[in-house]
């Protein structure tokens, strides 16, 4: 092929992005997730919650698809209700997360020197821990339940996004335009909010694309352990750690539950890589993927 | 030189401030009564009073807080309410059984990533290439608890292979000398049960490296990709050194660089993840002692395994830049400008 004719497939594929098989697949499976967060319990096939003993640790079967946990509960109307949980939690520890992140970051990076290097000796402190113990040693301060362990999670994970805020309002602050627009006189406030934040920002959603999977670990991880969601609700993480004690007489209760947090960490990662790479043509044209 | 160190080691003091600054608040601060949380749950009204006085609660805020850093630095973690032991002695007994399993999960983590890392990036594109994105793919995405139970679902329970929880069988004994059972096995002159515990390590120890392989796996990869473009290994395959001297002795070494600052630092993350692992695995160790904590309402006992995996982590850290400047003899001559670590991206490196 010509170097012509290269440049013209580059130059069409770019006017109609053309998506790869896997990450077609990991956006519908990510899309997927979300509206089931919406509309899940609305299809269950059985109520989450009802319990029936006579019906306990039944294998996957034609009514019960993912078979019954111990106390006869229908697994897949818990897993199709637990996206409700598990999902929004993890939005709501991410968004608040970033907002954290992005003041601080932002805060950081036009403060001046003080200030800056108090800010980024606090969120050293954050980086420097593992995320599950800082947050298992606040939610268990906090006392137990889905929202210590979203409230726990989303003081210990601001200080990545405030690292990464700072260097994107680091690399746009002194822009020819924000220079622009200071002479024009605009105030400090609107600088920062219409001509600093929305440039430094616009690679941030792939970030919090990537991390989605790793929140959702955690979350499910500290449910899983004690500290987040508790039985019965039907939180992934809850789920399996109500049915490890049964695992070998109802493998499914546990397996299926674990199957649809990986399912959607995979998805999401891939979103997150596919979204970095359309994003940065460095990486497409050198040697990562 | 000395100037990194000296200013490393000050980021080190202003972290473990930090985090002396942050259980204090969880024992202050937050909701609840910490009067009646260090007194336990089922405790009388004089229990409560007594504990209030003894952890002089009726002082001012800032009063208190020394006295903590005081009792701190004195190795002094409270009691558990629990136990009714020192919590630090509690500690103690249970992290050399935690260390255990990291090492072996380590040692999983090294023989598995960086050959994988190593031919992915050798024959890129490849079929093992293929397997390490997959690899990568898979880690970031199982969550390890569950990944733990379905590995003992079908090794331990179907195909009866590996024993299912505990650390060594029934009827086995070994003397407590370090803590680390294969190793007293081992000290007893006991082989027998020097294999059972090795044994007892396979699944907890595959648990925990799984998600930690696949960071270790690409970064060996991207590193040694960058390795081999570069001129001295053309250099080396032309003075008709053997294809293996090429990729071990001039690529490894020095791709190994980055991977050892992530390796070192997921010592101190694996600590943290045995929270996750060992309560599964019915093993003894620091993170099924914090989850024991969590469940009996032993606050102090949780903040305290908080501190002492935060002291680890950071002297984890510290031996970190200490094996790379000895690695990396550029580190020693340039003076860094800000002192952060060599590699900066911590975010990508959380398992």
């Amino acid at each position: 092929m010509s170097a012509g004719a290269k440049e013209h497939a580059g130059a069409r594929r770019r006017v109609l992005p053309r998506v790869p098989v896997v990450e077609r697949a990991a956006v519908t499976v990510a899309v997927a997730m979300v509206l089931l967060a919406a509309v899940g319990p609305l299809i269950a096939p059985h109520d989450p919650y009802a319990v029936d003993l006579s019906r306990s640790l039944l294998p996957p079967s034609g009514d019960h698809w993912f078979g019954t946990d111990v106390s006869g509960r229908d697994v897949l109307s818990r897993v199709l209700s637990g996206a409700r949980i598990t999902l929004p939690a993890t939005m709501i520890v991410i968004v608040t997360a970033a907002l954290i992140g992005t003041v601080v970051g932002t805060v950081a990076a036009l403060g001046g020197k003080v200030v800056d290097e108090v800010l980024m000796r606090v969120t050293d402190i954050g980086l420097s821990l593992p995320s599950i113990i800082l947050a298992l040693g606040l939610a268990a301060a906090l006392g137990s339940g889905l929202r210590s362990a979203v409230i726990a999670l989303s003081l210990t994970w601001w200080p990545g996004y405030a690292r990464l805020v700072r260097t994107l309002v680091r690399d746009v602050k002194d822009a020819e335009y924000v220079d622009a627009a200071r002479m024009l006189g605009v105030s400090r406030t609107r600088l920062v909010l219409r001509h600093i934040l929305p440039n430094a920002l616009n690679t941030l959603y792939v970030q919090t694309t990537l991390d989605v999977a790793a929140v959702m670990l955690v979350i499910s991880g500290l449910s899983f352990v004690g500290v987040g969601a508790q039985v019965p609700s039907p939180e992934w993480g809850a789920m399996i750690a109500a049915a490890a004690g049964d695992l070998t007489g109802g493998w499914w209760a546990v397996a299926f539950p674990g199957l649809a947090i990986m399912l959607t960490a995979i998805s999401f990662n891939l979103l997150g890589d596919w979204l970095r790479v359309r994003n940065d043509p460095t990486i497409r044209e050198g040697a990562g993927r | 030189m000395a100037r990194f160190l000296l200013r490393r080691l000050v980021t080190s003091v202003v972290v473990l401030a930090g985090l002396a600054v942050v259980t204090f608040l969880m024992t202050q601060v937050l909701p609840g009564d910490p009067a009646r949380t260090a007194a336990g749950r089922n405790a009388t009204a004089e229990q409560v009073a007594r504990a209030r006085t003894e952890l002089g609660l009726d002082r001012p805020l800032w009063e208190q807080f020394t006295g903590y850093l005081d009792r701190l630095l004195h190795g002094d973690l409270g009691v558990s309410v629990f136990t009714q032991r020192p919590v630090l002695d509690d500690i103690a007994a249970m992290l050399p059984s935690s260390v255990e399993l990291v090492l072996a999960a380590m040692a999983i983590n090294v023989v598995v990533a960086v050959p994988l890392g190593v031919y992915a990036a050798y024959r890129r594109g490849g079929p093992s290439d293929v397997a390490a994105r997959l690899v990568a793919l898979l880690g970031a995405a199982v969550p390890v608890f569950w990944l733990g139970l379905m590995l003992q679902l079908v090794f331990a329970a179907q195909l009866r292979l590996l024993p299912l929880t505990g650390q060594l069988a029934f009827g086995q004994d070994v003397p407590r000398i370090t803590g680390m059972t294969s190793l007293d096995a081992l000290l007893g002159g006991n082989p027998a049960a020097f294999g059972d515990a090795l044994l007892h390590l396979v699944l907890p120890a595959l648990t925990l490296a799984a998600s930690f392989v696949a960071v270790v796996a690409r970064t060996v990869r991207s590193s040694m990709i960058t390795t081999l473009d570069s001129d001295y290994i053309t250099l080396a395959r032309a003075t008709g050194a053997s294809e293996l001297r090429v990729v071990v002795r001039h690529g490894l070494r020095n791709a190994m660089v980055p991977a050892s600052t992530i390796l070192g630092m997921q010592l101190g993350w694996m600590l943290g993840s045995t929270v996750l692992v060992e309560s599964i695995f019915g093993r003894t160790g620091i993170g099924a002692h914090a989850v024991a904590a969590v469940l009996q309402n032993d606050l102090y006992t949780v903040i305290g395994t908080v501190l002492v995996i935060g002291v680890v982590f950071v002297v984890a850290n510290i031996a970190v830049d200490l094996v790379q400047l000895w690695l990396n003899p550029r580190l020693r001559r340039t003076r860094r400008r800000t002192g952060e670590p060599a590699v900066p991206a911590l975010a990508g490196v959380k398992p």
